[in-house]
């Protein structure tokens, strides 16, 4: 017993001195860790002191207690390179919060040693490099409450020990190379508020244990490999608020428990491979204000009561078979502000469905069967709208062709009849085509500085072609005019177009020649190497994309993706007449050029082998004369190739590619020759020499003449010979007297040799 | 009854496998992307093969008939290298594989035989080498043949005079050994078709005996 105040002196030295040493051992731990790093980044900067005590606690990043140990070590994009190998995990028995976030260059894995940190509450590991697999030894943490490590290259499982956690109150694993499923231990997991498992190659199925995380109110599992059903349990998930199962390999139905979810606001189950109608209750109970369907192969109509709570603002859903839309749905949705139903099966009446939505900036309503008129004041400050391919008729509203906020009006492949002058000036896009349209030029003269598309083709539009048309669209890309009933000639102005990539104007009533001025399109001059962004939207929306029908390579195509690097001109089904313009060549960025069924006369121009990058040329069914120059052998991309109906001579010249084209291509044109024509041409000693229409016409001329020549020379001499002895006795008696006189002579001699 | 049902059943679906339509277009599509991950495109020619379409048709170089199958491929002197894949083959309603003036490496793969309604193939002025392809004599509508300007080696196969659609061939400038075939449309080809080929022997004599110098 008299020891025992020795003892507890000693045991309060001993804890003292533990005390000192921790802090030392601390101080030692993150130096010796630091010295291990291949570069310490911020460290250097950041782990120091002025005065010559080396306390961690003054040190940025770190935090103490008020015993001087170490409880919070942060590490925020400290550019150091290395690795967590040599750090002393148990150096740190105090450490509640730890979070190295955003080192593109720590790497290496998370060692086992990291669940010796027993007082951990937070551990945040997220943006670095991190590889391997998650520790089994984390879940010995049983103070955890908030764990990350997204965005990392961890592999494997994800342990199921971990999934079993039930101290956790967030885990975030999202965005690493996670496989295998999702065990069933995730029940135990009561106090989660938030789990992200989004990004990761996850399989199998969701667990049903799911229903016990009933303090759950985020759930991200999307950009995985689930499959199977979603189980039918997570209506008892009654403090869901977002759900996020989108881009997995879901099936089957959407289980109609999830409509009775109290506090549900976000649910999102794009590109899946769901199934059925939707449950037909969605929205009658909960707060919904996001809804994503798209990409699945729902079917039926939408829940009537999706917009009951009044909060609903984006509703997703393309892609699916949905087949009618109930009016009651969305008419008196004040509140939304996106709504995408494009490509499904939808018959409703327009004007019945929508009501007044001051918010809706963004609806696309297009390849459906919507039908009926447009309402005039239904989207009053809408920015998108996209209507194209329904059965919608009538007038198009004067208040849409006076918005101050559109910016793209899609409205083609539709049954309207009348359109106002259109003055919106913040208008980028324009798609008016394949309607019942009339009238002139439907655009009001002004400053389009922000249109880039304008189709108002395959309507019956008529007049001649505004002479300002040049000057108004500083940046207009295409100009589809094509299939109307304008006449009269091709303003000059219109070169002025800078940006003009494709023109369209076929089938039209157009006339005189094609302008010389064509040549100084920029735009089409240069070769289009990338395919930029088409259209620049000044804010960000997945629901549009521009597109636009091209007559190409003998079909009518839509071109999406592809539509910034179309340049091409289409000129054909016109009365143009004249030659084509020489500098028409200049313009090496066409990848297509129709000018046929046309008048068009004169040669085609030498140099058309300057248009390298062309894979189309049509020049058929017109005037045209003369040969094939041989330059066409320079178009080696060419893949169509059009001069029948023509008046072309001569010899097709020979080439690789031009051989790929068979007779079609020449016929009908009367001097032409050579393969593959049969009919083979005029040759001497072997060698190709392309006869002009004007030489073989003057050989001939030659011929007769020589003839003629011979003839009249036999004539000539006849008639001068036997005429003068006809008319003049006195020649006749001196012929005949010296014809006798030589027949003496002859007989004599004759006589002389015979004996 | 049921007996029967078995058999009967598992004899419809082999049927029913069979006359189903074959290749789907995006299988053309999914060749052709096949083809252009092996290849360096330096000119950006193939940036317009998008594999997310439904079908390769909108693509730029790529021609296709009504039925959405590609029947062109041309892509001459377009600087593109790398090796013709074999999923060339999958094209099985190709009419023009013009490839002619690039770096194309590596062998002509034996699959280009199943592509029976090939009318010309133009692969001149490249960087092949290895032999050429005894099933090219598979391609009945074969016209026009031209592999000139390569580093092909080994024989012309005899098969091909089997071709007798065949109008032009130009096999010079390569490395071929052996004899040339003499028969069918061989006998219509003017000797350039054939230059350059220094270990190339000469038409080949037909006797009793076939004569193989062997290469």
């Amino acid at each position: 017993m008299p020891s025992s105040p020795l003892l507890f002196f000693l045991l309060f030295l001993c804890f003292f001195c533990t005390q000192l040493s921790c802090t030392e051992t601390e101080v030692q731990a993150l130096l010796a860790w630091r010295s291990s790093l291949k570069d310490p980044g911020c460290l250097t900067q950041n782990w120091t002191s002025n005065n010559i005590s080396t306390d961690p606690c003054q040190w940025r990043g770190i935090k103490c207690n008020e015993t001087g140990s170490i409880i919070s070590l942060s590490i925020l994009s400290c550019q150091i390179d290395g690795t967590l190998d040599k750090f002393n995990f148990s150096s740190f028995p105090n450490l509640t919060r730890l979070e190295m976030v955003g080192n593109e260059n720590l790497h290496g894995g998370i060692p086992k040693e990291i669940g010796t940190l027993h007082n951990l509450q937070f551990l945040d590991l997220r943006f670095n490099n991190l590889v391997g697999e998650i520790p089994v030894t984390i879940s010995n943490l049983s103070n955890l409450e908030d764990l990350d490590l997204s965005f990392n290259l961890l592999t494997g499982a994800i342990p199921s020990a971990i999934l079993n956690m039930s101290g956790l109150h967030s885990l975030d694993l999202g965005l690493n190379n996670l496989t295998g499923q999702i065990p069933r231990t995730i029940g135990n997991m009561f106090n989660l508020e938030e789990l992200s498992l989004n990004g990761n190659y996850i399989n199998g199925a969701i667990p049903r244990e799911i229903e016990h995380l009933n303090k759950l109110t985020g759930l991200y599992l999307y950009k995985n490999e689930l499959s199977g059903q979603i189980p039918l349990e997570i209506g008892n998930m009654t403090e869901l608020q977002i759900a996020d199962l989108s881009d997995n390999k879901l099936q089957g139905n959407i289980p109609a428990t999830i409509a009775q979810l109290p506090n549900l606001s976000e649910l999102d189950l794009e590109n899946n491979q769901l199934n059925g109608t939707v449950p037909p209750y969605l929205g009658n109970n909960s707060n919904l204000e996001w809804i994503m369907l798209s990409n699945n192969d729902f079917i039926g109509t939408f829940p009537p009561l999706l917009c009951r709570s009044g909060k609903l603002k984006y509703l997703w859903a393309t892609k699916n078979s949905f087949n009618s839309l109930l009016p009651i749905t969305l008419k008196n949705c004040s509140s939304l502000i996106e709504l995408d139903l494009s490509d499904n099966n939808i018959r409703a009446d327009v004007s019945q469905t929508f009501g007044e939505h001051p918010n809706l900036s963004i609806i696309n309503l297009s390849e459906n069967r919507f039908y009926g008129r447009l309402p005039s004041n239904w989207v009053k400050n809408i920015m998108i709208l996209s209507l194209q391919d329904n059965r919608l008729r009538g007038d198009i509203p004067k208040e849409l062709a006076n918005s101050t906020s559109l910016v793209i009006l899609n409205l083609s492949n539709n049954n309207f009849s009348s359109l106002p002058l259109i003055q919106a000036p913040t208008l980028q896009s324009l798609h008016v085509s394949n309607n019942k349209l009339t009238g002139e030029f439907p655009l009001l003269q002004q400053n389009w500085t922000n249109l880039v598309t304008l189709d108002i083709g395959k309507n019956n539009f008529y007049g001649e072609m505004p002479s300002w048309i040049g000057s108004s669209f500083p940046v207009l890309k295409i100009l589809r005019l094509g299939s109307n009933m304008f006449e009269g000639y091709i303003p000059p102005k219109l070169s002025m177009l800078n940006n003009l990539r494709l023109l369209d104007f076929s089938n039209n009533n157009l006339k005189g020649p094609i302008p010389h001025v064509l040549s100084h399109m920029h735009s089409m001059v240069v070769k289009t190497i990338t395919n930029d962004s088409y259209i620049d939207l000044y804010f960000n929306s997945t629901v549009y994309e521009e597109s636009i029908d091209f007559m190409w390579k003998g079909v009518e195509a839509t071109y999406q993706e592809t539509i910034a690097l179309l340049t091409g001109i289409d000129l054909s089904c016109n009365a143009f007449s004249g030659e084509i313009p020489e500098d028409l060549m200049k313009l090496q960025g066409l990848i297509s050029l129709n000018l046929s069924r046309n008048q068009l006369s004169g040669m085609i121009p030498h140099n058309i082998g300057n248009l390298t990058s062309l894979e189309v040329l049509d020049l058929s069914m017109n005037l045209l004369s003369g040969t094939i120059p041989p330059s066409i052998l320079n178009l080696t991309g060419l893949d169509a190739l059009n001069l029948s109906h023509n008046k072309l001579t001569g010899q097709i010249p020979s080439g690789p590619q031009l051989q790929t084209f068979n007779l079609s291509a020449f016929s009908y044109n009367d001097g032409l020759c050579g393969f593959p024509l049969p009919n083979n041409c005029l040759t001497h000693n072997n060698s190709i020499v392309p006869l002009l229409r004007n030489e073989a016409r003057h050989k001939k001329l030659e011929v007769i003449w020589i003839i003629c020549s011979v003839i009249l020379g036999y004539v000539t001499g006849f008639w001068a010979y036997f005429g003068a002895l006809y008319w003049k006795i006195s020649l006749r008696f001196v012929v005949f007297h010296f014809t006798d006189k030589m027949q003496d002579k002859m007989m004599k001699w004759c006589g002389r040799y015979l004996h | 009854m049921a007996i029967w049902f078995l058999p009967f059943s598992s004899v419809l679906l082999l049927v029913l496998s069979f006359t189903s339509p074959v290749i789907s277009s995006n299988s053309e599509g999914d060749a052709l992307h096949a083809l252009r991950a092996k290849l360096s495109d330096p000119n950006n020619v193939l940036q317009s093969w998008d594999p997310t379409l439904i079908n390769p048709c909108t693509w730029f170089h790529v021609t296709c008939d009504n039925n959405n199958r590609v029947i062109r491929l041309d892509l001459g002197n377009s600087n593109i290298s790398g090796p013709l894949g074999v999923e060339i083959g999958h094209l099985e309603h190709l009419q023009f594989l013009e490839l002619y003036r690039n770096k194309f490496e590596g062998k002509l793969p034996d699959e280009l035989g199943n592509l029976k309604y090939l009318i010309s193939i133009d692969l001149s002025e490249n960087n092949l080498h290895g032999a050429i392809p005894k099933s090219l004599s598979k391609l009945k509508s074969l016209r026009f043949l031209r592999l000139n300007d390569n580093k092909l080696s080994g024989p012309i196969p005899r098969e091909l005079s089997l071709l007798s659609n065949l109008k032009a061939l130009n096999l010079s400038n390569n490395d071929l050994c052996g004899t040339v075939p003499t028969d069918g449309p061989f006998s219509t080809f003017p000797p350039q078709s054939f230059a350059n080929n220094t270990r190339l022997n000469g038409p080949e004599l037909l006797g009793l005996a076939p004569y193989d110098f062997g290469c």
